[in-house]
């Protein structure tokens, strides 16, 4: 008998439709929920965690001295081999002693962003920061020199991440960058 | 006067594409000339004030059977089918038929009026289909049954024929 | 003379209107198709993307038009406008609302070009042809991908058209008129004929949706087995023909639809709205619904489609003839 009702159920679910329906229950309320679309250059950007491993920052302390004291660490610790560390003599206070990289290059079209750099650092003067738009328009650009670097990036170093923010795409001959405007914030989802 | 410029558009076009379904050596082009053909004699029938008759005839003819027509034929291997002859042997059988055909049609054309055909049908049915069913359905009752009766065996023949042979 | 006049503008009107329809359906589509999969759709260009028709247009016109070198250039050449013609033709017949009155000169309009009195055998008819134009496509672009849809489109509109039009049979049985402007006419005041003829309009909806190939039955440009199916080869504006013709064809199916079995413009009466508006909104919902199934549903196989044409929908249909006969006797 129940075997009987089920067929029979089973025969009118496609007499109805019933399995068609349920397909478009499911489909019509994603038309009109929230989309998760990221309108990423032009709209919203992804801030993400400070673990992120992009572009290479080089710190300075809090008198504003350069960490970095030319150890050759980092060069050696690239597996890519694309730092270039020259250790320079300086008198003038710039650094926190008397070496200091006199020349830092990395070859960022070579680098993988493994992190080794930043663990062979003694000094705590190499960190992967946030930056990771890092296309542009000649291979020149892509090597990045000390001065560069030295500059903070636009995400502050103690802000938490993993937030979305309003933000707006700038090509200019540098390169292509989404400015962010941190002050708008959304939470992912 | 208009009506007559238009009936002759018609025909013309009617007469020239069924030449040219007869002439084509590529059996899809023959088809498509067939397909122009039917269309212009729904033309014709709607000229004659029936535009029922016009849209079964493109309805049936031109909707279903042509189609039918063109999923056969485009899985013939065309290259191949477009250097054979038509009619086997020599040329004198078809035109001899040919001749005969002519000899007879210019025989019925001569002797019946034309007039008929290019000025307006005899038996108007203004169109209306109430009307058509009705002739149909009593007056030529048995004509329809026949015909319909001849559908069905010619069905049933082409089922007995393309039926797999039983061992 | 002004009746030629008014004939040729109402003609004119209705076929500019026809040209840019796919526009906003196409952008339409994408909108919703990327909502139902919880995308957003065209974006970029325009605000909301409302420009994107205009530029895949202006991509289109711009493209080659390419003949591939062993087609049947002449009838690869205007296969596209084959197929694109009858839809058009389609409307010649369709009301699109009774009659309104010029408010200056105090003539009176009315909203349809003809009203045959064969309106709906000739619309079911005319609508068939545009598969000439596919499987014509397909049969010239000499590519077996192009062929196989050509194919399948020709078996797939023998097997549905049947259907389809059986289904309108119980219709002009309750009618008692093939004219589509009776048959609206007998529908004012909410006698639907979805309320007499459900059966007849379920199976004509599924017809329907297999005879503009929409999904789930549009095997005939399957991408996932036939890469594009019959118009593998095209590009440029002969490729943009046959999307307006899938297009135009969508829309042409949904008022004929409407007309059927949803009233035509006739609305509720306690909405104060004109009738044309009523007809459009009805329109635009069953182009939605087309829309709506093909971003739901896959795609059905090839035997399958056949076994639901010829098992299923036929005999349905002969059962809904006999039913209707049986009641309005």
């Amino acid at each position: 008998m129940s075997d009987k009702n089920r067929s029979l159920g089973r025969f009118l679910k496609k007499v109805f439709f019933v399995d068609l329906i349920q397909g478009l229950a499911i489909t019509l309320p994603y038309t009109f929920s929230k989309t998760i679309t990221l309108r990423y250059p032009d709209d919203e950007k992804w801030i993400p965690y400070k673990r992120f491993r992009g572009l290479h920052t080089l710190n300075k302390n809090k008198d504003g001295k350069e960490l970095c004291v030319g150890c050759e660490l980092c060069q050696k610790a690239c597996p890519t081999q694309c730092i270039t560390v020259i250790p320079g003599e300086d008198k003038t206070g710039k650094g926190i002693s008397d070496r200091i990289g006199y020349r830092w290059e990395i070859d960022l079209l070579r680098c993988m962003y493994c992190g080794l750099c930043e663990d062979a650092c003694p000094t705590e003067a190499l960190k992967l920061g946030r930056e990771y738009e890092l296309a542009g328009f000649s291979v020149q650009r892509q090597i990045r020199t000390k001065d560069e670097l030295l500059n903070p990036q636009e995400i502050p170093v103690d802000f938490e991440g993993g937030v979305i923010v309003k933000a707006r795409l700038v090509t200019d001959d540098k390169g292509i960058k989404v400015k962010a405007d941190m002050s708008v914030q959304k939470k992912w989802w | 006067m208009i009506e007559q410029i238009f009936f002759l558009i018609f025909a013309i076009i009617a007469v020239g594409s069924a030449v040219a379904v007869v002439s084509f050596r590529n059996p899809v082009h023959s088809v498509i000339s067939l397909l122009v053909c039917f269309i212009q004699m729904a033309a014709l029938f709607v000229m004659l004030r029936s535009p029922f008759l016009a849209a079964v005839q493109i309805f049936v003819y031109v909707g279903a059977v042509l189609v039918l027509f063109l999923f056969v034929i485009m899985m013939i291997d065309i290259r191949k089918a477009s250097m054979e002859r038509f009619v086997p042997g020599g040329h004198f059988w078809p035109v001899a038929i040919l001749i005969v055909l002519v000899i007879e049609m210019v025989v019925i054309i001569s002797k019946s009026k034309l007039e008929a055909v290019l000025v307006a049908s005899p038996l108007r049915l203004d169109g209306s289909v109430k009307e058509m069913g009705e002739a149909l359905f009593s007056k030529y009752i048995l004509p329809f049954e026949v015909v319909s009766f001849i559908l069905l065996v010619a069905l049933l023949g082409a089922i007995v024929l393309g039926r797999k042979e039983l061992k | 003379m002004l009746e030629v006049l008014l004939i040729i503008l109402k003609v004119v009107v209705i076929t500019m209107v026809m040209f840019s329809l796919p526009l906003p359906l196409t952008y339409m589509e994408r909108k919703v198709a990327g909502h139902i999969q919880v995308r957003l759709g065209p974006m970029r260009v325009g605000p909301h993307g409302i420009l994107q028709p205009f530029a895949d247009m202006i991509k289109l016109l711009f493209k080659e038009d390419v003949v591939p070198a062993k087609a049947d250039a002449w009838l690869f050449r205007i296969a596209p406008v084959v197929s694109m013609i009858p839809v058009f033709a389609v409307f010649a017949t369709v009301p699109f609302g009774d009659k309104f009155t010029i408010p200056f000169i105090n003539k009176e309009v009315t909203m349809y070009i003809a009203d045959m009195n064969v309106g709906i055998l000739y619309v079911l008819a005319v609508a068939g042809l545009s598969v000439y134009g596919t499987i014509l496509g397909g049969w010239a672009s000499n590519s077996k991908y192009a062929l196989l849809g050509g194919l399948r489109a020709s078996a797939q509109m023998i097997s549905y058209e049947l259907a389809l039009s059986f289904s309108c049979i119980g219709i002009v049985m309750v009618v008692n008129s093939l004219s589509l402007l009776d048959i609206v006419k007998s529908q004012a005041g909410w006698h639907w004929n979805i309320f007499y003829q459900p059966l007849g309009f379920i199976i004509f909806f599924i017809g329907g949706l297999a005879e503009i190939n929409r999904i789930p039955f549009d095997l005939i440009e399957d991408e996932g087995t036939l890469g594009a199916g019959y118009h593998a080869e095209y590009s440029s504006m002969r490729f943009a023909f046959f999307m307006l013709t899938e297009y135009v064809a969508m829309v042409s199916m949904s008022v004929i639809m409407v007309l059927l079995y949803f009233g035509g413009w006739d609305g509720p009466s306690f909405i104060p709205l004109p009738g044309i508006i009523w007809f459009i909104l009805k329109v635009v919902f069953f182009v939605y619904v087309f829309m709506w199934t093909r971003f739901t549903y896959p795609r059905y196989r090839y035997d399958q489609l056949m076994s639901i044409g010829w098992k299923i929908l036929l005999p349905l249909s002969l059962v809904n003839i006999l039913i209707t006969g049986l009641v309005v006797i």
